[in-house]
């Protein structure tokens, strides 16, 4: 188990974290210069972020201020005369793609930040991804038993739409429960498998 | 305080075509007097499994099922049965059986057979407990093979409700075509146990059904999630302690 002092989970602040670990995951599998690592993601996460390059760049420029990403200047592929910036992961960035790992989201991104584990996740993590996808199970059964029962009688228009409301909650909570559910058969079945 | 009914590291297998399959796995739960909890689940997913080792129509390959402090496993099956027709009521959809000719006071009224009532009494006990679910007097008098699945699944509520049972256990219960139907029917359930601090054990493929429980609960793979887990223990297949602790 790592151990995640402050400042080693300094660089895990902000709305762009599940960005910033799924490039150490990235980095960690082969080294690349932005543009690469760009595709590289929308490659692993889909249509489910729109992962902008410069954003990419921005990301990579903070991890090699926090000691988690280093770049060379090396001479492109395709023009040997132009250069471009290369990045590798440093000694210190297994490290903290294994705290990452194991460092449980607040609410909102958890899922986003689920997924962007998921894309870059080493076997040896399968014991973190299964504890963050329980958690995320608790987590919307948690949420979905915040949402109070509807009285069974829609007898005005608004009950009615507070009725739909709560359906449209429950519904999204569902498929959640579902996906976390079944990513944890999945892996479950894959170590069973290789076992 | 006992638990009303207590479930300790329970285990339960199947075969499945020639392989055994783990559908209960070490579950752990308790549920007090009056507590209502809700399972929701796939299918497949283990649930009526669960919900049949609590009604103790089956028993654990390993762990303890206790009732009001008792091993199920230490029971007759004798003993069994009369707490499943007493104490604990199982209610389940597809359990609906229709005598041809029989009225809705007489199908609920004749469930009652090991009560020690008289007719008179059982018809008198089944008109409240339709009453109870809303069905009138003249109602009761309908034919229960020509009920509506709506009506059906009151006249089933009530069935179980005339048995004063400390634990309802409902196995997907309403599948009803209309969904105003099936909100009304839930709100019934959530009302009537309140109201006779009975304690239930609901399992749904739809986690809207479960709404207002006191615990929610969900199961895959054999595995329970619940919101009251204090703990979460995550077994690795094939390593006994591979797991991690979690506070939740």
């Amino acid at each position: 188990m790592a151990s995640a002092s402050p400042e080693k989970t300094r660089w895990m602040r902000g709305p762009s974290t599940p960005l910033r670990g799924a490039l150490l995951g990235l980095l960690l599998e082969r080294p690349g210069h932005g543009g690469d690592l760009a595709n590289r993601l929308a490659a692993r996460l889909g249509e489910t972020w729109r992962v902008d390059t410069n954003d990419v760049y921005r990301l990579l420029e903070q991890l090699e201020k926090t000691g988690l990403a280093v770049s060379r200047d090396e001479p492109k592929r395709t023009n040997l005369r132009r250069t471009h910036l290369v990045y590798y992961p440093t000694d210190q960035t297994p490290e903290a793609l294994t705290i990452w790992m194991e460092t449980l989201l607040p609410r909102e991104p958890v899922r986003l930040g689920l997924q962007a584990k998921l894309s870059v996740a080493r076997q040896e993590d399968a014991p973190r991804l299964l504890i963050a996808l329980r958690a995320y199970e608790r987590e919307c059964l948690v949420l979905a038993q915040l949402v109070s029962p509807t009285d069974g009688e829609a007898r005005s228009w608004p009950a009615l739409c507070m009725d739909c409301t709560r359906d449209a909650v429950y519904a999204q909570l569902q498929i959640e429960v579902d996906w976390a559910t079944r990513t944890r058969q999945r892996i479950n079945e894959f170590l069973e498998r290789s076992d | 305080m006992t638990p009303l009914l207590s479930f300790l590291n329970v285990s339960k297998r199947h075969l499945d075509g020639g392989r055994d399959r783990v559908v209960l796995d070490h579950a752990t739960l308790d549920i007090d007097a009056g507590m209502s909890v809700g399972v929701y689940g796939a299918r497949g997913s283990g649930k009526s499994t669960l919900l049949r080792l609590a009604a103790g129509i089956t028993l654990p390959d390993a762990g303890t099922v206790r009732f009001d402090g008792r091993d199920t496993a230490s029971m007759t099956a004798g003993e069994r049965s009369r707490l499943l027709r007493g104490a604990i009521a199982f209610m389940s959809a597809e359990d609906w059986r229709a005598n041809p000719g029989e009225s809705v006071v007489d199908h609920v009224a004749t469930s009652l057979g090991s009560e020690g009532l008289t007719m008179r009494q059982a018809r008198q006990r089944a008109l409240r407990a339709l009453d109870a679910v809303g069905v009138s007097a003249s109602g009761a008098q309908d034919l229960a093979a020509s009920l509506s699945v709506t009506a059906r699944t009151r006249v089933m509520l009530a069935r179980a409700l005339a048995r004063e049972p400390r634990l309802l256990i409902l196995d997907e219960p309403a599948l009803m075509p209309s969904l105003g139907d099936r909100d009304r029917f839930y709100a019934l359930l959530r009302s009537a146990a309140r109201e006779r601090n009975m304690s239930l054990l609901l399992a749904s493929e739809e986690m809207s059904a479960l709404q207002g429980v006191g615990v929610l609960m969900s199961i895959a793979d054999g595995e329970l999630c619940s919101t009251e887990e204090r703990g979460t223990v995550v077994r690795l297949p094939g390593r006994r302690q591979a797991g991690a602790e979690q506070s939740g």
